[in-house]
């Protein structure tokens, strides 16, 4: 490849397809016609010796194999970018989706490790987005690793990055701290933040990431032995769940939905919850009806692990 | 008196325990189930929580059914007589413990027809 070229000094072909692949994937979410741009983007760069053009389209095109699942293959080279790239933002990128596709993998281990680095190369930029694309990344890795405080750490900075305008990354940042003292065991605060979270989504008309913020409300509402309150949104969150296909929220609220009825003493309600977690989601495991019916496991559960 | 069998609650001593009981060693549990055995670690003293899957992976592995919760539950809800009631009832064969299964069964068909409403109301 020929010597590197400067992204924004390319006023060219190759750039003007980079950029129309973005627009396409943030307006219209459609995979296959952003994948044609960049790659189109790719074999100007090829052609034109533009490597660091090359790089970011690339990168550009990691996330969306990421996003379908199929980045395998793409990794080994998304990997080089983060070593090679002088260009800060396309280093970032690069690390910010292997920590991605790491996290997606289950390798929490690498994730962290990559999302540290596109940490450190966010403080080089001046973009808000990224940061606090960057640090709600750190966050989640942070909660599914149950170190909460730390977690909260980073969405409180998120937060304070975010316009204050209703939106729903102010809403699911404010649902990721709720989540956080809940498990802290700071249960009030853990509410107000929730229904903060909630109160946004309704206004926002946006009903399937209520299935989040509903599932906290259900623990909650649970552990402070409300149950009514905890019935009505675990109900709420199954439905949406069934109705969004978004089968983790299905299983959580299955679970909660038992615990509740074993809690308000409807056994005959509780195990029929736990039997359709059985038979949706562990149809080899067929004691986990009656282990769920005389263990209480809440303790050792994580919601966002 | 209430005779639900109430919860006894899965801490992470009682999965240290239990690890133990089935003499692998932490690192040895944590690469069965796919987490780090430092999580397992710090699960093991109350401050990881897992994923539902994760949590059944490791029931899994330890074979778990309700019996072996069964002295912890009996010290906290059951009177003597229950503890008897199914002491005597594992010591069945199988066979004998479904006629019993059943039984228990029929009759609680039984009384769950008789509380309800008549439809001639």
């Amino acid at each position: 490849m020929a010597p590197a070229a400067s992204v924004k000094a390319q006023s060219s072909y190759g750039q003007s397809q980079l950029d129309a692949g973005q627009t396409c994937w943030r307006e219209t979410h459609d995979l296959r016609r952003a994948m044609i741009h960049f790659d189109a983007a790719m074999q100007w760069a090829l052609e034109h010796g533009a490597s660091e053009l090359w790089d970011r389209a690339f990168c550009n095109r990691c996330a969306l194999e990421i996003e379908a699942g199929e980045a395998g293959e793409s990794l080994s080279e998304l990997r080089e970018i983060v070593l090679r790239s002088r260009d800060p933002e396309t280093g970032f990128l690069a690390a910010y989706h292997m920590a991605t596709a790491y996290d997606l993998t289950g390798d929490s281990k690498r994730a962290r490790f990559y999302a540290n680095i596109a940490r450190d190369r966010v403080e080089r930029l001046h973009r808000t987005d990224y940061r606090i694309g960057s640090l709600n990344q750190m966050g989640n890795l942070l909660l599914a690793a149950s170190q909460f405080e730390e977690a909260c750490s980073e969405y409180e900075q998120a937060y304070r990055l975010l316009s204050q305008e209703p939106s729903v990354e102010l809403a699911m940042v404010l649902d990721n701290i709720g989540y956080c003292r809940l498990m802290q065991g700071r249960h009030q605060e853990a509410m107000l933040l929730l229904h903060r979270s909630l109160r946004m989504l309704l206004k926002l008309k946006l009903e399937r990431p209520q299935a989040f913020t509903r599932l906290a409300l259900c623990y909650a509402h649970l552990d402070l032995g409300r149950f009514r309150s905890a019935l009505l949104h675990g109900m709420r969150a199954l439905e949406i769940a069934t109705t969004y296909d978004d089968p983790d929220s299905a299983k959580y609220a299955l679970f909660l939905l038992g615990e509740v009825h074993n809690q308000l003493g409807n056994e005959e309600l509780a195990y029929e919850h736990f039997c359709r977690l059985q038979q949706r989601f562990y149809p080899g495991a067929p004691n986990v009806p009656n282990v769920l019916m005389a263990l209480d496991v809440r303790s050792l559960i994580n919601l966002k692990a | 008196m209430s005779r639900k069998i109430r919860q006894v609650q899965l801490v992470g001593g009682k999965i240290r325990q239990l690890r133990k009981e089935h003499r692998l060693t932490q690192s040895e549990l944590a690469g069965r189930i796919g987490v780090q055995q430092s999580d397992l670690s710090r699960m093991e003293q109350g401050e990881y929580r897992v994923s539902l899957d994760t949590l059944f992976r490791i029931l899994a592995e330890f074979d778990l059914g309700v019996g072996e919760f069964f002295d912890d539950v009996a010290r906290t809800t059951f009177t003597p007589q229950d503890v008897q009631l199914v002491r005597h009832f594992r010591s069945l064969p199988a066979e004998d413990q479904r006629e019993v299964q059943e039984f228990i069964g029929f009759k609680r068909a039984k009384m769950l027809d008789s509380k309800k409403p008549s439809s001639d109301q």
